[in-house]
């Protein structure tokens, strides 16, 4: 077990007319090393406090973070965090971002400059190493900060609606990418989505958020294995799994719709 | 900081422009030749209605006269000196003013405790015109260039330090939140994200500094002063050398033209990266 959350909650001190807000209460959940959990939920239900709670950047109301056991209560290097944005510095080429977290740990060489090429490599960035950030798609930014997340090797792996922003095709392939790129590494990966496709495709495991106050509403195991490919969208195993999460999140809509992703979806998935 | 050359660009056509483009060009370069014949048209007025007589020579005199008055004012003995005075004046009021604003920009933006302390007061600097300032700071400085530079420096510093100030606030969130998830020290969060990101708005207050400097310099030779260019106009205009008048004012704007192209020259190399 790489990840115990116990008991967690969080409540924001507001000074506006609502008061505080009571975001997260009672999540209790354990994460194993090298598994793929996704989080699903309304939006405003407490994905992304959590998900910076577990990144020690944001300070549970009550409870208890275990990492790797030792108690959380600071960022550590041994995370990587991943934002719904690239948040890459415009001023650094694509190599120079990749470094970025070498320089801040005071491990600039040779080598974290070869490594970063090699990651660069992998996520098919070869070719741009001098560009600038601007000159890239969304898509290829995205795949940056992938890569400066996977130089340095983390353990787990927290990504707050990464592909949020990219279009359904570009989204796709990122997904695969994902799989190819984490999956050897034995790395713990929390991704947290509001589409359920998403979900239930990468993960080994999808927990289910209720609206606000967020709670853990179900867990849904996805037996499928490692070795993962767009079509196993078309089994009905996997059709059952999305409808199973569906069903958990139930009819009470957060702040925003869940179904628009659903409905513009493609053709493969029959209901 | 370190600029990548070479960066692959993703262009529309590889060979060639398509029609598009050379439309574009092609309006461009009608609007080029508009602007040219609009500036004959009115160097030429400028030169006949005074000549006809509609207007007279002492308000406005002939664009040729005044040519001739800059063309004999460059080369009588003194020019120089009053030149390179009032450039001397604006040169380090614009350093100094950039100095500081940049230093006090700094300490507000990065230190909420001091901005809380001091940002009242700068907010009733902010309202006084500076302008009135000028005679106050010749009694303090005296007759010769201190008091000019100062002046400079007091009008020319605010735009600097009010940039700054902004530019550090309105680093975006995120960035910061990245650094914070790798752990990394206040400095270095301040000179890898904070100061870059903030580098494009603090130039822009740099260069309206440069604008603002000139400005001061000249409005301290206005109100009292022996030399520099702002000196000689004011003693012309009260000669009633018009066209005189107008040749300083003509070297006036070829020093403000000048030292705002080179920063924005400095500009285009230092924030490589802003889109338009
Ligand atoms: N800094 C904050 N101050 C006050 N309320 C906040 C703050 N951050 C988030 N919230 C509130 O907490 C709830 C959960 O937010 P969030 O974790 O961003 O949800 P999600 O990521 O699932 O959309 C929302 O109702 C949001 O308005
Ligand atoms: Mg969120």
């Amino acid at each position: 077990m790489i990840l115990q959350l116990r008991d967690i909650s969080k409540t924001y001190r507001t000074r506006t007319p609502q008061g505080n807000v009571e975001a997260l209460t009672s999540v209790d959940l354990e994460i194993q090393e090298g598994e793929v959990v996704s989080f699903v939920g309304p939006s405003g239900c407490g994905k992304s406090t959590l998900l910076n709670m577990v990144a020690g950047l944001l300070r549970p109301t009550t409870g208890h973070i275990v990492f790797d056991g030792e108690p959380m209560t600071e960022p550590s290097r041994r995370i990587g965090f991943m934002f719904q944005q690239p948040v890459l510095l415009p001023w650094r080429s694509v190599r120079k971002n990749v470094l970025l977290p070498s320089e801040v740990f005071g491990s600039k060489s040779d080598e974290m400059n070869q490594r970063a090429e090699e990651v660069l490599q992998l996520v098919g960035l070869g070719d741009f190493l001098g560009a600038l950030p601007q000159h890239l798609s969304g898509g290829m930014q995205q795949r940056v900060a992938l890569a400066r997340v996977l130089v340095y090797e983390p353990r787990m792996l927290l990504m707050d609606e990464p592909f949020g922003a990219l279009d359904e095709f570009t989204r796709e392939t990122m997904n695969l990418e994902l799989l190819r790129l984490t999956k050897p590494t034995g790395i713990t990966v929390l991704f947290v989505t509001h589409n359920i496709l998403e979900a239930v495709f990468l993960a080994d495991r999808v927990v289910v958020m209720s609206p606000r106050p967020g709670r853990v509403a179900g867990i849904v195991d996805v037996p499928f294995g490692e070795e993962r490919a767009i079509e196993i969208m078309r089994n009905p195993g996997f059709t059952d799994l999305v409808f199973r999460v569906r069903s958990l999140l139930g009819d009470t809509p957060g702040d925003d719709s869940m179904t628009s992703d659903l409905d513009s979806d493609r053709e493969s998935v029959r209901w | 900081m370190v600029i990548e050359k070479d960066l692959p660009v993703p262009r529309a056509t590889e060979s060639g422009l398509d029609r598009d483009e050379r439309e574009r060009i092609a309006t461009a370069r009608r609007y080029r030749v508009g602007s040219f014949l609009v500036a004959v048209a009115i160097f030429v007025l400028w030169e006949l209605l005074p000549r006809s007589g509609l207007v007279p020579e002492i308000i406005l005199p002939p664009i040729s006269s005044i040519a001739y008055a800059l063309y004999t004012l460059v080369q009588t003995d003194f020019f120089l000196d009053h030149f390179l005075v009032t450039l001397n004046e604006i040169v380090w009021g614009f350093v100094i003013g950039t100095v500081i604003g940049l230093a006090v920009g700094i300490v507000l933006g990065v230190w909420g405790g001091a901005k809380k302390l001091f940002y009242p007061f700068v907010v009733a600097f902010q309202a006084v015109p500076k302008i009135v300032l000028a005679p106050l700071l010749i009694s303090w400085f005296g007759y010769g260039q201190m008091s000019k530079v100062s002046m400079a420096v007091v009008i020319s510093f605010f735009p600097v330090l009010i940039n700054t100030m902004v530019g550090l606030e309105n680093v975006p969130r995120d960035m910061v939140r990245l650094m914070q998830s790798l752990r990394a020290s206040r400095r270095q969060i301040f000179t890898k994200v904070e100061l870059p990101a903030a580098a494009p708005l603090m130039f822009a207050g740099v260069k309206t500094a440069l604008t603002f400097a000139v400005i001061g310099a000249i409005v301290g030779e206005f109100v009292g002063a022996a030399e520099g260019l702002g000196f000689l106009l004011y003693t012309y205009n009260f000669q009633l050398r018009i066209d005189r008048v107008f040749s300083v004012i003509i070297i006036l704007s070829l020093i403000g033209g000048i030292l705002y192209f080179f920063v924005e020259w400095v500009d285009k190399k230092l924030i490589y990266w802003r889109q338009d």
